[in-house]
């Protein structure tokens, strides 16, 4: 049997022509595969949310301080109409820290005129705003205890959505709702942030409420299982000006083994 | 080969192959960014890098698990098996950009350590749609990042073939919690058919590859030769080998490789010090057997490699009657010197 020429070795310049057009072929073959799959990967995302974080951008707000639970500057937007901002820290934190650092001071807050210098997150219509130093916040000791917003009370109610981190889902990520975001989510929760519920009315209008515990107070921990699950919540509905609150019970938090309806954008 | 450790020894072949994995890589990242920020542009900086690196490394693995097969099927592929490591160690460079990011977007500047919170912030190990999918994510990694700290012959010789080859094996294992991590995560979330079709699709080929591959080769296995009066193995008639090439027959000891050179025949052990290659599917070069996957030589008459180099595998005594090859079954020592049989004309 005669000697067949062609071997590769890799160590030696020269390749042998089978091995060269074999070789040839299968790059042409991967280019194929990275566009194909380039183009699957690339255009089947879901859309991402029209949701803006203003990261190093910095904006400065003035509005009247209040906690009803949740830190928030009251801003008068047109005349008589007001939009309640929602203060949070840098990271996944609340803006707490900071406000214990100002209070030390012997200084009071609510009702008092303060204006914040931080990055603003809008969508939606709702407005929140992440302070990244204490020092971004001057206040006017005047009090404006008459200005403070009222919660109505809109009685027992339930929503089918799923529970987010506001500073994620309203700009700050990406998608920042579901189940890839929910360690993200847990941990801005836990670190202080607001829960909100993420809904849809019966128009199918977007609509978000934030979440306190039954007794009207901030619900963090307690929360933490429910959150990024699609689950059908029921509480007492309150109506403070732009922001809707439910106080509820976790208790009454039910996880729905479905696709949450807030994925549809 | 190489007598001394570098970092790379570095040769054309090597060259060509680590340009075209960067530009591939280049190429792949160039097309998932630009198609996203064309038709996904309220996408987010960091949710970009995380899914075009993430994705990149999947393909490249994909890419990585099929080339071994591919080489067993068709020796066509085996420059794609020469350098594997470097796509390997690039492979785990991307998915540690996707997975550094992705530790920093969901668990950094929180109230709790990152690594902490990436095994505690979700705790529904009991059920498999809300499973915890980072974690799973986490492991591979870490097998990856133990492979590609590993990918060198330092590590090869001084582990131990064996075990060396044993923690590169691993690749199945983290390939499997990748595939959970992509399905029991972003594909709870990114559900678009097509997707995950395609991943389907890439598993299914990588599995029908090893299936197949592995039903040739234990088909190999299974030979049987006909034992003459001194309990030597009638394997083939010498015209049946190619000059310069060999014939591998598995005996109870493993696989053997009987070359036949420059009017001669040898037999040594078939497999290949270094990584394990069949030094029967090599071919005889400047008086070597050299081996087909990173070339490895050995003299066919004592299975030493070439001095300076030192390793050494087991040979064979043979017996050429009437044109019939005839093994001796008992393996001598490795590195025995055994006389080669001169074909006659």
């Amino acid at each position: 049997m005669r000697e067949d020429k062609e071997f590769y070795v890799g160590y030696f310049d020269e390749m042998g022509p089978n091995t060269k057009r074999n070789i040839k072929g299968f790059i042409v073959l991967v280019v194929l595969i990275v566009v194909f799959c380039a183009m699957v990967f690339g255009l089947s995302q879901r859309p991402f949310a029209n949701s803006t974080f203003e990261f190093g951008s910095d904006t400065e707000i003035t509005g009247i301080y209040h906690e009803m639970p949740y830190p928030m500057l009251r801003v008068e937007v047109a005349e008589n109409e007001y939009k309640n901002i929602v203060l949070l820290g840098f990271g996944k934190s609340s803006i707490n820290p900071f406000l214990k650092k100002i209070r030390r001071k012997g200084t009071r807050l609510t009702g008092k005129i303060l204006t914040i210098k931080g990055n603003l997150i809008y969508y939606n219509g709702k407005t929140l705003i992440q302070l990244t130093d204490e020092e971004n916040v001057s206040i006017k000791n005047q009090l404006f205890v008459s200005e403070l917003p009222i919660k109505d009370e809109m009685g027992r109610v339930s929503f089918m959505g799923e529970i987010v981190d506001p500073k994620c889902y309203f700009g700050v990520m990406k998608p920042g709702y579901g189940k890839i975001h929910r360690s993200c989510a847990v941990r801005c929760i836990s670190g202080g942030i607001p829960p909100v519920l993420a809904t849809k009315d019966n128009e199918g209008n977007d609509r978000y409420v934030l979440l306190t515990d039954s007794s009207g107070n901030p619900i963090n921990e307690a929360i933490l299982n429910y959150i990024g699950k699609p689950a059908k919540v029921t509480g007492h509905l309150e109506r403070m000006e732009d922001w809707d609150f439910l106080r509820l019970n976790t208790g009454d938090i039910e996880v729905l083994d479905q696709e949450s309806g807030i994925y549809v954008q | 080969m190489g007598l001394d450790y570098q970092f790379v020894l570095w040769n054309r072949n090597k060259k060509r192959y680590d340009i075209i994995i960067v530009f591939g890589m280049l190429f792949y990242l160039f097309l998932f960014t630009g198609l996203t920020l064309i038709f996904k542009s309220q996408t987010t900086m960091e949710t970009l890098l995380i899914r075009a690196f993430g994705t990149l490394a999947l393909l490249m693995l994909h890419i990585i698990l099929a080339i071994g097969p591919l080489c067993r099927l068709n020796t066509a592929f085996l420059p794609l098996l020469y350098n594997r490591r470097h796509l390997g160690v690039s492979m785990f460079l991307a998915a540690l950009v996707h997975g550094g990011f992705s530790l920093f977007q969901f668990h950094a500047l929180g109230n709790t350590n990152p690594i902490y919170s990436l095994f505690t912030s979700n705790m529904d190990y009991g059920s498999l749609t809300n499973f915890p999918f980072q974690v799973m994510g986490f492991f591979a990694l870490l097998i990856l990042f133990a492979m590609a700290a590993t990918s060198h012959d330092f590590y090869l010789k001084n582990l131990s073939p064996k075990i060396w080859k044993g923690l590169h094996l691993m690749v199945y294992i983290a390939y499997v919690f990748i595939l959970f991590h992509v399905f029991l995560g972003a594909f709870q979330q990114e559900t678009s058919v097509l997707t995950v079709s395609f991943m389907g699709l890439g598993f299914l080929s990588l599995v029908t590859l090893h299936i197949i591959t592995g039903i040739r080769e234990a088909g190999k296995e299974k030979q049987e030769y006909e034992i003459n009066v001194d309990q030597w193995l009638k394997v083939c008639h010498v015209s049946d080998i190619k000059t310069n090439r060999a014939k591998i027959c598995t005996i109870d000891n493993g696989p053997v490789a009987i070359y036949k050179y420059d009017g001669k025949i040898s037999a040594i052990h078939n497999t290949c010090k270094h990584q394990g290659g069949p030094l029967g599917e090599g071919k005889v070069i400047d008086g070597c057997i050299t081996c087909p996957w990173h070339g490895y030589q050995y003299l066919p008459h004592n299975g030493q490699s070439p001095p300076p180099f030192t390793d050494k595998v087991q040979t064979y005594q043979l017996k050429l009657e009437k044109g019939i090859i005839y093994l001796n079954p008992r393996a001598l020592q490795e590195g025995t010197y055994v006389e080669p049989i001169q074909i006659e004309k």
